[in-house]
């Protein structure tokens, strides 16, 4: 008996073109699960971003729409009010970074929350700007060192770090904000439940869902896959708690 | 007999599923993948494979393509 195969959601022959041990292909790969489970196949509208999230389109056999940096918030209202306007309802997503929904489109992100868009965005927070090479983003803990903080962060010079989860919570609008983590299989696992939840959240017309995934970039951090997932869960969770912090879709 | 199918053009050689494994079936193979590191391989000859797929659950790259199970 076949008890795990490729999800039928991502394209067949793809290979994922992330950095070895990235955990961006654990989170595509339980997205393109949940898409099958549900069944949204032939309704989805993905919005993919700017950064290594905007590979999404590569490899999930859905329909996508690349945003520019920072609007895929904006850009999936738009979707999703046009297709209402005529009738028909899509299912629509945002797959994001950190810089990119926190930092570059945090007036997007923010006020789609606060307007309780029917929409779902997934986070992907990695503490840095990947893909340009590692600079400093808005997640970047206290003391991290980026090419951008040689020295490391420190909150004369640049501030604290941006807590997404708990602010999206924070929203009126928001019905669903979570965080969530990849370094084991027991969190991959939950992870995957909450992303559903929160992809119910908008089949059954609540409000805007939200779930920030902690991820790895080993290559950024200078680090070996494992040890990258051990410092997500010594150090990282430590400052970004794996909870959910709003769930008010059965209210 | 519970097996799994390794996609060797697809692993990244970044042996997280050599670590998350329960009975240390998969090791390192003796050929280079695309990063120029060594592949994994699986190899059970005592039949210890369970077919749980904590593998296939961590693979962040798809290069475990199958579990079955007994």
């Amino acid at each position: 008996m076949q008890v795990y195969s490729i999800p039928n959601s991502i394209k067949k022959d793809s290979k994922f073109t992330f950095c070895k041990g990235c955990d961006h292909g654990v989170a595509i790969k339980i997205i393109a699960e949940i898409i099958d489970e549900l069944n949204l196949r032939e309704n989805t509208v993905a919005i993919s971003s700017s950064g290594c999230s905007v590979l999404l389109y590569d490899f999930l056999d859905i329909d996508c729409l690349e945003a520019p940096h920072g609007r895929a918030c904006a850009v999936a209202t738009g979707v999703k009010r046009a297709h209402r306007a005529k009738g028909e309802e899509k299912f629509v997503f945002t797959y994001q970074g950190d810089g990119d929904f926190a930092s570059i489109g945090l007036g997007e992100s923010m006020h789609s929350a606060l307007r309780g868009e029917n929409i779902t965005a997934i986070c992907i927070n990695n503490t840095n700007y990947g893909m340009t090479g590692g600079q400093m983003g808005p997640t970047s803990i206290m003391g991290q060192l980026t090419t951008t903080s040689p020295l490391g962060r420190n909150k004369e010079y640049h501030g604290f770090p941006i807590k997404t989860a708990e602010q999206i919570a924070l929203c009126e609008g928001t019905k669903f904000s979570a965080r969530v983590a990849l370094y084991d299989v027991k969190n991959i696992l939950k992870a995957k439940k909450t992303i559903k939840k929160a992809f119910e959240c908008q089949l059954k017309n609540k409000g805007f869902s939200f779930v920030e995934i902690l991820s790895s970039c080993p290559t950024n951090w200078k680090l070996s896959a494992q040890d990258s997932h051990k410092k997500i869960a010594e150090e990282l969770t430590k400052i970004y708690p794996l909870d959910i912090f709003k769930d008010t879709i059965d209210d | 007999m519970s097996y799994i199918k390794i996609d060797q053009n697809k692993c990244k050689s970044c042996y997280l599923c050599i670590d998350a494994c329960p009975y240390k079936l998969i090791k390192k193979s003796n050929n280079t993948g695309t990063t120029g590191e060594l592949t994994v391989e699986f190899s059970d000859t005592e039949n210890k494979c369970i077919g749980c797929a904590q593998c296939a659950i961590v693979c962040p790259d798809i290069a475990i393509v199958e579990v079955n199970r007994e």
